[in-house]
């Protein structure tokens, strides 16, 4: 069931499918780039000390489940 | 149906309302949305969020078939988007981002991406609308897509381009800052970038043309979860790498006052005076810059809220606050001058500040090397800065910097041929225009310094003066 109690946006809704192809494409590239630099010593493997990343931990709980 | 009175801020989803009841925020859960619920309930989703510090915890604590009752973990001052420094913005973005692929990967999906949805408890940003999963439908578009770039990525891209101050912009725009309104403002070059052009510039152009569609025959499109989550991913990694253009120019700000170190430390040791007998549980530092002061005190107090002005030093402090996981601080933007306002339906969605600083009552008020900004720069009179400080604290912490003060100096002679117009900056001045509302307790000279520090105490008379 869906609750539409704001308007999402028709053309938001429409534009998600390039969004997210131009994404896939970005983040692969990225992803490259950042495997080539680390080959070639140009960069640092990522250590951020504000944000972590995106990935949440399961708990045990949610692991039986 | 509604038996209780819902919160003014809590109309929006008819999933349920909050409500006040005793002093505390509880939560009423409709039966339309009694499945979701227990499904996020039974999974475990609620638990590894809250285990995990990104959601607020709540315990159930009734249930009919008419409505489920919740009482979430209180939080005591709840910060709005248009008061956060921009790395605070920064985290709330991300954890709506964090929140959505999480939920995404358990069969769930954000309904909502509302900025107000976050605020800062305990020294990070936490998710506060228990109610905002919904199911997950296969290949359907994030419906709340829109909304999250109209409250975090277009004023985080302002932000970046045009300084912090764009951050306010939520307070004109309580429902996002319109896409087209960032497209028009962002630089050109912008639309080089694959990312920039297709979540803002191209969405603003899609969303003019279907705007017209008033009999929604066009085909709503569909989207895969492996799309969905690689749009939710390409945020997060372009949004955490998003930093302000302007330098900033703050850093060493004790270093630039005229303070010695003997004073700073005399200043330092009396406000620890104080506060040890005032035995504060909760305390406020407005124009706190960074927080320096409020770390310096040893009391064991519960919270201590600094605001400032700006939001460079209010970034600063809040990044201090992180590093050191710092529970007790609660860093914001303000500007006494013009602190936010009710906004919003009726003008009661959003409390003001002054409602809000009100309700929660710290125990004392630091105003640290502030009046004489508040006086001079801003023209207050003393009677009016008096009532302002007067509306939320039993004691007042107040330095007063005198005349020839080389603050005070400078910021007198910027007045120019308008100076004398200042002639009523004086301590005797001062103290007359306070002591109507308040008892001076103690008073004391800072050697080496052009300054005086004051412990008030609210006059019970006139605590009804409360704005």
């Amino acid at each position: 069931m869906h609750f539409l109690y704001f308007d999402p946006g028709l053309g938001a809704m429409i534009i998600q499918a390039i969004i997210a192809a131009v994404a896939g494409v970005v983040l692969f590239s990225k992803n490259v780039m950042y495997k080539i630099k680390l080959f070639l010593g140009l960069q640092k493997e990522d250590k951020d000390d504000v944000f972590d990343d995106i990935e949440i931990k399961d708990s045990d709980v949610e692991n039986k489940n | 149906m509604q038996l209780k009175t819902a919160h003014s801020s809590s109309f929006r989803d008819p999933s349920g309302y909050i409500f006040i009841e005793n002093n505390s925020i509880k939560r009423v859960i409709n039966p339309v949305y009694f499945n979701q619920y227990d499904a996020l309930k039974t999974s475990g989703f609620f638990d590894n969020l809250i285990k995990n510090k990104l959601l607020i915890s709540h315990k159930e604590i009734s249930r009919t078939a008419n409505e489920i009752i919740i009482e979430p973990e209180q939080i005591p001052f709840i910060t709005y988007p248009y008061e956060w420094s921009f790395n605070m913005y920064k985290e709330a973005a991300l954890l709506t981002l964090k929140l959505q692929k999480y939920s995404l990967e358990h069969g769930f999906s954000l309904k909502d991406a509302s900025a107000f949805n976050v605020t800062f408890h305990k020294g990070k940003a936490v998710f506060i609308d228990t109610l905002s999963f919904d199911f997950y439908k296969e290949n359907t578009p994030w419906r709340a897509y829109k909304q999250f770039i109209t409250h975090f990525l277009g004023p985080l891209l302002l932000a970046s381009y045009h300084g912090a101050h764009q951050l306010k912009l939520l307070r004109n725009f309580i429902d996002g800052v319109p896409v087209k309104m960032v497209s028009t403002m962002l630089p050109s070059k912008t639309k080089l970038s694959p990312l920039l052009y297709t979540n803002i510039h191209l969405l603003a152009k899609l969303e003019d043309k279907h705007s017209e569609d008033y009999e929604g025959k066009t085909k709503t499109a569909s989207l895969s979860k492996k799309g969905q989550l690689n749009i939710v991913k390409s945020l997060y990694e372009f949004i955490k790498k998003l930093e302000l253009k302007e330098a900033s120019e703050w850093g060493n700000y004790y270093n630039k006052t005229n303070y010695t170190d003997v004073a700073f430390k005399t200043k330092d040791i009396v406000i620890n005076d104080w506060i040890s007998k005032i035995k504060p549980s909760s305390l406020i530092d407005i124009g706190g810059n960074d927080g320096t002061f409020v770390r310096q005190i040893n009391y064991d107090y519960k919270e201590a809220l600094v605001c400032d002005i700006d939001n460079n030093a209010v970034d600063f402090n809040y990044k201090t606050t992180k590093l050191n996981k710092d529970q007790k601080m609660l860093p914001f933007v303000l500007d006494v001058l013009n602190p936010s306002a009710a906004i919003g339906l009726n003008s009661t969605e959003r409390a003001s500040f002054l409602q809000r600083i009100a309700a929660y009552a710290p125990d004392v008020t630091l105003a640290l090397a502030v009046i004489h900004h508040m006086s001079l720069s801003g023209n207050v009179p003393f009677k009016e800065s008096a009532k302002f400080f007067a509306s939320f604290s039993k004691y007042l912490i107040i330095e007063f910097p005198k005349r020839n003060d080389s603050w005070v100096q400078r910021l007198l002679k910027s007045k120019a041929d308008f100076e004398d117009y200042f002639g009523f900056y004086t301590i005797e001045n001062f103290e007359m225009a306070y002591s109507e509302l308040f008892n001076i307790k103690e008073k004391i000279h800072i050697k080496d310094a052009e300054r005086t520090m004051y412990l008030l105490e609210i006059k019970n008379l006139n605590f009804e003066n409360r704005a």
